[in-house]
């Protein structure tokens, strides 16, 4: 058992214990070979459930918004949950975005930091990778640290990527628009509607998706190519300057779709046009969503 | 039966000869993963996958599929499915799929004039497992790595050679119209199979799902649910993936001068699937969900069609993004 999954343990039994959490949200063990799951821990012996490997990929705050939010059945007082979470370094970033966004109630959340060595790809792992079977997401992390965290487990983190971590996406931008178009439009044609990546992913908490919608309808609920390159370009752009590159959305996918692609190259150009980056600090106003008054290309003749 | 073997390395002469009169559909490596595909004798045919991402469900039940056009007064019905297909390497647990989705779209109440009419279009040529995968309980629900039911006929991979057996009347017929390519197999040959599959059979897990369906009316209020769910994420793969799941809904489509309505896909696991006009849903929680599927499959199907409809591929368990397995919620059921 490692250093981590022993203080990991000890810190959810702690809080469950003393009544500062009545949830602890952390992994177990999965049912398949080089697995883990998120597990909803909600007694102090239960505790033994959880555990701390290479293989806990999962970003546990897509279940925050839904935690924090009225139970839509319910009448009468609520009062919200205590929940403590096991987060990584871009798990942080999630938990930080969501903070922003007003989705957690600050107070009754207890952020559990472990700093990441980075989380192994299943598949390199199977195909006998040994060591180097680190995730692509992983190798690219900026922050493995959790730059948000009540308590910290004290482990050592694996140094952040370089610049050579964008390879791909600068090889991306060096194509034609129409070469660009056609990469997009190959990778999101073997959608089948499934969200996966929608319901995987900490940002993606709007209590009716745009693509649910009926009332206006926004796109057809069918295969046509163009209704499903629209969802795609609605949740892309939804995730410009919110995305903290966790990956839940390509590691759900079903099919294989290079999504990474599209909403790092986004965050890239949020990043160089509003030199923000999402995620690292509570403070900070989101771009989308914050106006400076003083700003030099603000245009006020709308 | 009739028995034919070949040559594996012969196998483009019979996709050419076979694909004369139909389209000859078989698995390939797609962008995606293993995957059915129209192909010719250029293309290469997957042998070795463990089974296809999309169940086989899909080409008799597309995710999508016009119902009828309208425009001005006037309204189409969308032509039925035309030509005639042979279906390659389909795993005997799909096979089985679609003898449950017959009791579905061929109900004598109402035959759904499309699934008909792709299925009587279409030879089945299943393509027995040698090496299940890791998510696999098919032996548990009453089907096997060489079942042949609903199959015309099946192929054991056996390395170099391939070999035929025919199981339906249309299959004896395909297997003697591949005369040119097929010869009557050794002994040998036969043997290997039946010790291949009697190999795959040993390593399948057995799940106890005996006295499922009467267990579940009991447990109906239990907490079980919402504790299986908890993690769910309500997205769809699991019912996109699933070779049995059958729901579908219905979506007009305007255009300018008129439109079509179409059905796709859906799955009870979507929060969207049981919104009522009022706005009200009855399944808001994710364990209400997750109780109706696991109803569905594993006691409503066995009181309308005195069947589970799983057949244990395994598809589910691999595909969930937060490992729900269906194995252990079956376990948890008959605890």
């Amino acid at each position: 058992m490692s250093d981590a999954e022993n203080k990991l343990r000890e810190v959810a039994q702690d809080l469950l214990s003393t009544g500062r959490a009545e949830l602890v949200l952390g992994y177990e063990n999965g049912s398949l070979p080089m697995t883990t799951r998120p597990c909803f821990v909600r007694s102090a012996e239960d505790v033994q459930r959880l555990v701390w490997n290479e293989f806990c990929t999962n970003n546990l705050a897509v279940y925050l918004p839904g935690l924090f939010a009225r139970p839509a059945n319910l009448r009468g007082e609520w009062v919200p949950p205590k929940v403590a979470i096991i987060v990584k370094g871009c798990d942080a970033r999630s938990v930080v975005g969501h903070i922003k966004e007003n989705q957690v109630d600050r107070e009754r959340l207890t952020v559990i930091g472990v700093p990441c060595e980075g989380m192994a790809d299943p598949e390199k792992a199977a195909a006998g990778a040994g060591g180097n079977a680190l995730a692509d997401v992983c190798l690219a992390c900026t922050n493995p640290t959790p730059e948000v965290a009540d308590i910290m487990i004290e482990v050592k983190a694996r140094p952040a990527a370089g610049d050579d971590r964008l390879a791909k996406i600068r090889e991306f931008e060096a194509k034609s628009p129409a070469e660009r178009w056609a990469y997009f439009t190959e990778e999101v044609s073997k959608c089948i509607r499934c969200y996966a990546c929608r319901q995987a992913c900490p940002n993606c908490y709007c209590k009716v998706c745009f693509i649910d919608q009926g009332k206006p309808r926004w796109a057809g609920a069918g295969s046509d190519i163009s209704d499903t390159i629209f969802f795609h370009i609605g949740r892309i752009f939804h995730q410009a300057g919110r995305c903290v590159e966790c990956d839940a959305c390509v590691r759900a996918c079903p099919m294989g779709i290079d999504l990474r692609m599209f909403t790092v190259k986004l965050g890239e150009d949020v990043k160089d046009l509003f030199d923000y980056v999402p995620g690292l600090s509570v403070d900070e106003p989101p771009p989308l969503c914050a106006v400076d008054r003083d700003e030099e290309n603000l245009n006020t003749e709308l | 039966m009739a028995r034919g073997s070949m040559k594996k390395a012969d196998f483009p002469k019979l996709v050419a000869a076979a694909s004369e009169n139909a389209a000859f559909v078989a698995p390939v490596d797609g962008p995606s993963g293993a995957e059915f595909a129209v192909i010719g004798p250029q293309d290469d045919v997957l042998f070795d996958f463990g089974n296809t991402k999309l169940p086989v469900k899909r080409h008799f039940f597309p995710q999508s599929e016009v119902l009828y056009q309208y425009a001005n007064d006037e309204v189409r019905s969308a032509p039925l499915p035309e030509g005639k297909t042979i279906l390659f390497g389909v795993r005997p647990c799909d096979v089985r799929s679609l003898l449950q989705l017959d009791k579905v779209f061929l109900d004598e109440a109402y035959v759904d004039p499309y699934y008909r009419e792709r299925r009587e279009n279409t030879l089945v040529i299943s393509l027995a497992c040698k090496d299940p995968a890791e998510p696999c309980f098919c032996t548990s629900v009453g089907c096997g790595p060489a079942a042949r039911e609903g199959s015309d006929a099946i192929v054991f991979d056996l390395g170099d050679d391939l070999l035929f057996e025919a199981v339906s009347e249309k299959g004896e017929e395909f297997i003697r119209s591949q005369a040119e390519t097929l010869s009557e197999p050794e002994a040998e040959l036969v043997e290997k199979a039946e010790k291949a599959a009697a190999e795959a059979e040993a390593k399948l897990p057995k799940i106890e799902v005996e006295g499922i369906a009467e267990k579940l009316p009991g447990i109906f209020d239990s907490p079980v649910w919402q504790s299986i769910a908890d993690r769910c994420l309500s997205c769809g793969i699991c019912t996109f993936v699933c070779p049995t799941c059958h729901c579908f809904g219905i979506h007009d489509e305007k255009a300018d001068e008129g439109g079509q309505r179409i059905r796709v896909q859906d799955g009870c696991m979507f929060l969207g699937f049981t919104v009522e006009a009022s706005g009200h849903n009855p399944r808001i929680l994710s364990g209400q969900r997750m109780r109706q599927r696991i109803m569905h499959k594993f006691r409503y199907t066995v009181e309308n069609f005195s069947e589970i409809f799983c057949v244990g591929c395994g598809r589910c368990i691999s595909s969930c993004p937060v490992n729900i397995d269906v194995r252990e919620t079956i376990a948890e059921v008959m605890r």
